[in-house]
C-alpha cells in the first residue's frame, strides 16, 4: 500500500470507557484512524490498570505497567480529569463540542449525574453520535445492574449450552462477550457515521452487552420455541458434525480439535489416520450412526492423535481435506505461523516496559490501508497538557488545573503503593503447582526476540 | 417510517452458514438492499434446523430464519460459468460483495480480488474464511471449533483434568462474521472519503484471537502460559458459575468485594451478603491467591448460604450491595424474561411458510435508525425480480438457467 491513510481519520472520539468492552470499541476505531481521547477518574482508575503487571512486579508504578490496560488501549491519547469538579465538568464539555462520537460505559445513572447524557451532549454538539455500553442496557428493571464480563456471558444465556456432556453450566475461560460486545459497538458506531455523512445526523445508540450476545443462542432460543427443548450441554459436540471433538495428543497437555461434516470428510479423516476400514464399518459409516457410536469412534481417533504432536495432528488431517487446528495456549499462537504471516501481533515499543506484543483488535485486512495499533498505550494522564492546550487553555490555567486537582497524573491512592504492589503480586510459584499455569518462561523476551 | 441508516448500501453475498450471513443480516436490518445468492439447493443452514417437530424443511430452519432477515433471495450456481455471468452482471450494480470461499475456490470461479477489481474498481469484496485469504494455512478448512482452538480461548476453558471446551452457540462464527461487518462498514467509509473499493480480508480464527482477554498478553509481558482452570479468571475464584438452591449464579466479587486495603475497615460486601461479617478474618476472604488455589475451602464457607437461597434472592441482594452477581439463564428463561420483555428485545413475526416465530432482536439499538427485521426469504423468491425486474433477463431465459440447474 502506498500509504496508510485510514477511513476514521478527522473523527474524534471521546471515550469514557471502562475496563474490558469499551475500551476494546474504541480500540477499533482508533486503529482505523479515529483520534481517541481517554478519560480516567484521578479517584478511581480503570481497574485494569491493576490487572495482569509486567513481569507480576508492581513495586514501580504499577499502572503504567499493566499488561491488560495496554492490549486495549494503544493508540489512545489520555486524559485524567475529575468529573466530581465543575471545572472537570467543563473541561469535559468544551472537548465533546470538538468530538463526533462519545462512548461510555458507566450504568445508566452516572453520565445523568455528570450532566453528560445524551439529551445534553446534544445541546453541546448537535450531530453527536453517543454509544453507551452497558451490562444490560438503559432502561428495563436490571438497568441498575452492576455488569461484568464473567456475568455477561452466563446472563446472555450462553453458559447454558457450554458445559461437558451431564456437567454444569459452564463459562468460558475469559470473558468473551466483552470484546464481543465492543467490537458490536464499533459496528454500531460505524453504521451511525455512515448515516451521518449522508444526513447530517447523529443519534443515541443503547448498547446491552447481554442483549448483543443473546443471538449466539439462536438456535437453542429457536429450539426451544420450536419443540420445547432445552438444547443439551454435549461438551465439544455438535449436532452439526460428527465426529466432532478434541483428541488428547502427544506431549504434556496438548489438544487438537477435529470435525467431521459429512461421510466424504470422515472417510477422508479414515484414510488419513491409516484406517480406510473405518468408513466401511456400519458403526460409523453414516452420520447418524457415528453420532450414535461417538464414544467407540472417538478413542480410536485417540489412539491415533496421541501418538502425534498437536500440529501434525492438523497439518496431516488438513492435507487431506479434513476441518482439524491445534489447541494453542497463549505462548503458541505468538509463535504460530499463520499469525506471524498476517501480522496478528504488532510490536508496540511501551514506555517502561520496552517492545511487547500486542494483538490486533480489528482482525480484518485490507488492501488499501492497515489497521494496526499506531502508538503506544498512555500512560495515566500522559495528553493532559497537549489536550488541554488543544482546547485552547493557557499554561497558567493548566497549571491552575494541576494544582486544583481537576486534572492529575498520578492516582489519589488511600494507602502506599507498596501495598497495592502486593496485592497486585500473584502466587505464581504456587499457580505452577496447582497447574493453573502450565509454566514461566524466564527468557520469553529472547524467544520472541523482543529483548532490549 | 424512520431513516434506515444504509439505505443507499447495495450488498451481493454468496456467503452460506452463519459468519457471512450474520454480517449482511446486520447490514440489512440497517437498511442494505442485500441479495442473497444461494446455491439452488439452498444455503446450507437451510438444512441444519432447529426444525418444528424435528421434520427437516428448509423453509423451516431456525438458524437459517435468525440469519437471513431484510434479505431477498435468489438462488444461482456461480460454481459455473453460466452462473457467474450473472453474478458479475449483479456486482456492476453493488457496493459490496460478500463471501465465505476461501481464496483459492473464488480464483478457480474467476472471481479473485485481482479480477474483480480490474472489471469493479468501487466494489468492496468481503472474505471471511476459516484462516484468512493469505498465509500457509489460507488453504485449510474451518469452522467456528477451528476458530476457538486456535484463538488461545478454548485451551483455557474447561476443566483442569479434562479436555478444552468450546463455547457453545458458535460463537467464533458469530465473532468473525461482526468483524467482516465493521471491515465492510471501515471499508465503505473509506470509499466514501478517497473513492476505491477494497478487498476486506478476515480470519475466523483471528477474529476470535482478536477477542483474547490476556492469554497471549500473560506471556508477552510475563513469559507466564496459563492453562484452564475450572473456566477460572487468573485474577482470582471466584468469577464462576455456582450453584445454589434452584439453580446457579454467577459469584462475582468485583473489584471491592472482597476486604481490601483501598477500603478501610469497614464489612466487606461479600461478608455482608453471606450475612457473616467473621468471614472478612478468615484467610480467604483476604488473599485472593488462596481461594484461588484452595477453593474448595472457600467454597465450603459459602456453600451453606448458597445452598438455602434462590438465584433471585442471591443475585437481588449481591446487586443492591453493588457485587457484580449475574443469573445463568437458558433458552427457556430468556423468553420469559421480564427485563427482556421491557425492553422489547425479541422480535415476533410471521413467516410466510414457517408460520410465527421469536427471534432475538438487534444487537444494538439506535434511537434515529432503529434496525428492523423483516422475515427471511424463501429460497430463490426473487429470481424473477431481480433477473428480469433489475438485471433484464427474459422470463424464457429463466426457464434456461433453470433447466440447467443454474437457478
Amino acid at each position: 500500500m502506498s500509504s496508510n491513510e485510514l477511513p476514521l481519520e478527522g473523527i474524534r472520539v471521546v471515550d469514557l470507557a471502562q475496563v474490558f468492552a469499551g475500551p476494546a470499541c474504541t480500540r477499533i476505531l482508533a486503529d482505523l484512524g479515529a483520534d481517541v481521547i481517554r478519560f480516567e477518574s484521578p479517584n478511581r482508575l480503570d481497574v485494569t490498570r491493576s490487572l495482569i503487571i509486567t513481569e507480576n512486579d508492581g513495586l514501580d508504578h504499577y499502572y503504567h505497567r499493566a499488561s491488560y490496560f495496554v492490549v486495549r488501549n494503544t493508540g489512545k491519547r489520555e486524559i485524567v480529569v475529575d468529573l466530581a469538579k465543575e471545572e472537570g465538568r467543563e473541561i469535559t464539555r468544551k472537548l465533546i463540542a470538538t468530538a463526533d462520537v462519545v462512548v461510555e460505559s458507566f450504568t445508566p445513572r452516572v453520565m445523568a449525574a455528570f450532566g453528560l447524557d445524551y439529551a445534553r451532549l446534544k445541546q453541546i454538539k448537535p450531530d453527536i453520535i453517543m454509544c453507551s455500553l452497558s451490562g444490560y442496557g438503559q432502561d428495563g428493571p436490571m438497568r441498575d445492574y452492576a455488569g461484568y464480563g464473567m456475568g455477561l456471558e452466563p446472563a446472555s444465556g450462553i453458559s447454558s449450552i457450554t458445559g461437558y456432556e451431564g456437567g454444569p453450566p459452564m463459562r468460558s475461560g475469559l470473558s468473551f462477550t466483552d470484546p464481543y460486545s465492543g467490537f458490536i459497538g464499533a459496528g454500531a458506531i460505524l453504521t451511525a457515521l455512515y448515516h451521518r455523512r449522508r444526513t447530517g445526523n447523529g443519534q443515541y445508540i443503547d448498547l446491552s452487552e447481554q442483549e448483543a450476545a443473546i443471538p449466539i443462542m439462536a438456535a437453542a432460543v429457536l429450539d426451544q420455541q420450536m419443540n420445547g427443548r432445552l438444547m443439551p450441554r454435549t461438551g465439544d459436540r455438535s449436532t452439526y458434525a460428527a465426529p466432532q471433538g478434541c483428541y488428547g495428543c502427544a506431549g504434556d497437555d496438548r489438544w487438537a480439535v477435529i470435525s467431521c461434516e459429512d461421510d466424504a470428510e470422515f472417510e477422508r479423516l479414515a484414510r488419513a489416520t491409516g484406517h480406510p476400514e473405518w468408513a466401511r464399518d456400519a458403526r460409523f459409516a453414516t452420520v447418524l450412526a457415528r453420532h450414535e457410536h461417538h464414544d467407540e469412534l472417538d478413542a480410536l481417533i485417540t489412539v491415533w492423535t496421541s501418538q502425534r504432536d498437536h500440529y501434525d495432528v492438523m497439518h496431516t488431517l488438513q492435507a487431506a481435506g479434513v476441518k482439524a487446528a491445534a489447541v494453542l495456549d497463549g505462548k503458541e499462537v505468538l509463535f504460530d505461523p499463520q499469525f506471524k504471516a498476517r501480522g496478528h501481533f504488532d510490536i508496540v515499543d511501551q514506555p517502561l516496559l520496552g517492545k511487547r506484543p500486542v494483538q490486533r483488535h480489528m482482525a480484518a485486512k485490507f488492501t488499501r490501508f492497515e489497521a494496526k495499533t499506531r502508538r503506544p498505550a498512555p500512560l495515566l494522564g500522559q495528553h493532559n497538557e497537549e489536550v488541554l492546550k488543544e482546547l485552547g487553555y493557557t499554561d497558567a490555567e493548566i497549571v491552575a488545573f494541576a494544582e486544583a486537582a481537576v486534572i492529575a497524573d498520578k492516582p489519589n491512592l488511600p494507602v502506599p503503593p507498596q501495598i497495592v504492589a502486593m496485592a497486585l503480586k500473584l502466587p505464581y510459584d504456587r499457580y505452577i503447582e496447582h497447574r493453573i499455569l502450565l509454566a514461566i518462561e524466564p527468557d520469553y523476551r529472547q524467544q520472541l526476540g523482543i529483548a532490549d | 417510517m424512520s431513516d434506515r441508516a444504509l439505505t443507499d448500501v447495495r450488498v451481493v453475498d454468496i456467503s452460506q452458514g452463519i459468519a457471512g450471513p450474520y454480517a449482511t443480516k446486520l447490514l440489512a436490518d440497517a437498511g442494505a438492499a442485500v441479495i442473497k445468492v444461494e446455491p439452488p439447493a439452498g444455503d446450507y443452514t437451510r438444512r441444519l434446523g432447529p426444525f418444528p417437530g424435528d421434520v427437516p424443511d428448509p423453509e423451516r430452519s431456525g438458524l437459517y430464519l435468525h440469519l437471513n432477515t431484510s434479505k431477498r433471495s435468489i438462488t444461482l450456481d456461480v460454481s459455473v460459468p453460466s452462473g457467474q455471468v450473472v453474478l458479475k452482471k449483479l456486482l456492476a450494480r453493488a457496493d459490496v460483495f460478500v463471501t465465505g470461499e476461501k481464496a483459492s475456490t473464488l480464483a478457480a470461479w474467476g472471481l479473485g480480488y485481482a479480477d474483480l477489481k480490474a472489471q469493479f474498481p468501487e466494489l468492496v469484496v468481503a472474505q471471511v474464511s476459516p484462516f484468512g485469504a493469505t498465509g500457509p494455512y489460507a488453504d485449510y478448512d474451518g469452522n467456528s471449533l477451528t476458530a476457538m482452538a486456535m484463538s488461545t480461548i478454548m485451551y483455557n476453558t474447561g476443566e483442569p483434568d479434562r479436555e478444552p471446551l468450546a463455547t457453545g452457540g458458535e460463537p467464533g462464527a458469530y465473532i468473525a462474521g461482526v468483524q467482516l461487518w465493521i471491515g465492510i462498514l471501515a471499508a465503505l467509509e473509506n470509499r466514501a472519503a478517497r473513492g476505491g473499493g477494497d478487498h476486506v480480508d478476515v480470519s475466523m480464527a483471528e477474529a476470535v484471537a482478536a477477542a483474547d482477554e490476556y492469554n497471549a498478553a500473560m506471556y508477552g509481558f510475563q513469559g507466564a502460559i496459563r492453562r484452564r482452570y475450572y473456566s477460572r479468571h487468573i485474577f482470582g475464584y471466584p468469577n464462576d458459575i455456582m450453584e445454589c438452591m434452584d439453580g446457579h449464579v454467577v459469584v462475582i466479587p468485583g473489584a471491592g468485594g472482597f476486604p481490601s486495603p483501598l477500603v478501610g475497615d469497614s464489612v466487606s460486601p461479600m461478608a455482608l451478603l453471606f450475612e457473616n461479617p467473621d468471614l472478612d478474618q478468615t484467610v480467604f476472604f483476604k488473599q485472593m491467591g488462596e481461594r484461588m488455589i484452595n477453593w474448595r475451602e472457600f467454597e465450603a464457607l459459602i456453600h451453606p448460604f448458597l445452598s438455602m437461597h434462590s438465584a433471585m434472592e442471591i443475585v437481588m441482594t449481591a446487586q443492591a450491595l453493588r457485587l457484580p452477581f449475574a443469573f445463568v439463564p437458558n433458552a427457556a428463561d430468556l423468553l420469559s424474561d421480564e427485563h427482556l420483555a421491557e425492553r422489547g428485545f425479541f422480535v415476533r413475526q410471521q413467516h410466510p411458510v414457517a408460520g410465527a416465530v421469536t427471534l432475538p432482536g438487534a444487537p444494538f439499538r439506535m434511537s434515529e435508525t432503529p434496525l428492523t427485521m423483516s422475515p427471511a426469504p424463501e429460497r430463490g423468491s426473487a429470481n424473477a425480480d431481480v433477473l428480469v425486474g433489475e438485471l433484464g433477463y427474459e422470463q424464457g431465459d429463466l426457464t434456461i438457467l433453470s433447466d440447467q440447474g443454474v437457478i
